[in-house]
């Protein structure tokens, strides 16, 4: 009589909790303040320096912090046998990290979308691993851009 | 006594891959367990695992997964011959 049991060959650990939406929340925020920035009436006073130190301020801890999500996703969750299904996610990952930097050094609404739209390719590869549907929709708040979202 | 098990998980990549299937044989107090030998055994908190024997010293064994974020040995310590319950035999 044979018996067929489930047996883990687990890592790190188990059932570890791995999301990409930080880092998508991440990029929408560095979009939005490139808008806040453009947006701002350009003025010498002290408040309008104020904002504009703290959108400068909020736009690289953001854009951090995105680079660190996918990081730790990208080197802790991904494994050798998602690359063989997903060989393009390291070209996507080092955009990330190119595109990361770059938002951070410019205050450009085109760079931040590129690196919003390599994230949400991030997004939907991490969900097809999981086994997860996925959508895409419009985040509901500002700056109202396409997001990939997991159908739960 | 023969077990089937299919594996979850990629600690053991590429010798095991998550989803394949593994024909193990019981192991008793005179089994005999080698490095390299691939086995199954039960942790509290941890559930059935399957590793592999890094290191045999006396009645510690010592098991390691593949992959260096593997939870294994490195994290429990070693194993002792009663927790180990089957020895794989082949994969398929």
């Amino acid at each position: 009589m044979f018996n067929l049991k489930e047996v883990k060959a687990h890592c790190d650990v188990p059932c570890g909790i791995y999301d990409p939406s930080a880092a998508q929340i991440a990029a929408l925020s560095v979009i939005r303040m490139v808008d806040l920035m453009e947006a701002a009436q350009k003025d010498d006073d002290l408040a309008y320096h104020n904002s504009m130190a703290r959108y400068v301020a909020v736009k690289e801890t953001e854009a951090i912090k995105c680079k660190e999500e996918i990081r730790i996703i990208w080197g802790d969750f991904i494994k050798p046998p998602h690359l063989e299904g997903y060989p393009e996610i390291h070209t996507i990952v080092h955009n990330i990290m190119m595109l990361g930097g770059a938002v951070k050094q410019h205050v450009s609404r085109e760079k931040a979308m590129e690196l919003l739209a390599e994230v949400n390719k991030f997004a939907e590869i991490f969900w097809k691993i999981k086994g997860v549907e996925t959508k895409v929709a419009q985040s509901p708040y500002a700056p109202n851009e396409d997001v990939v979202y997991p159908v739960l | 006594m023969l077990h089937f098990f299919r594996i979850s998980g990629n600690s053991l990549y590429p010798l095991y891959k998550d989803g394949q299937r593994v024909v193990c044989r019981k192991v008793f107090q005179n089994t005999k367990i080698k490095v390299n030998d691939t086995i199954v055994f039960e942790k509290e908190n941890y559930g059935i695992m399957i590793k592999q024997v890094i290191s045999v010293d006396q009645n510690n064994y010592f098991v390691e997964g593949t992959d260096p974020m593997s939870i294994d040995s490195r994290n429990f310590g070693s194993l002792k011959l009663d927790e180990i319950k089957y020895k794989v035999l082949f994969k398929f």
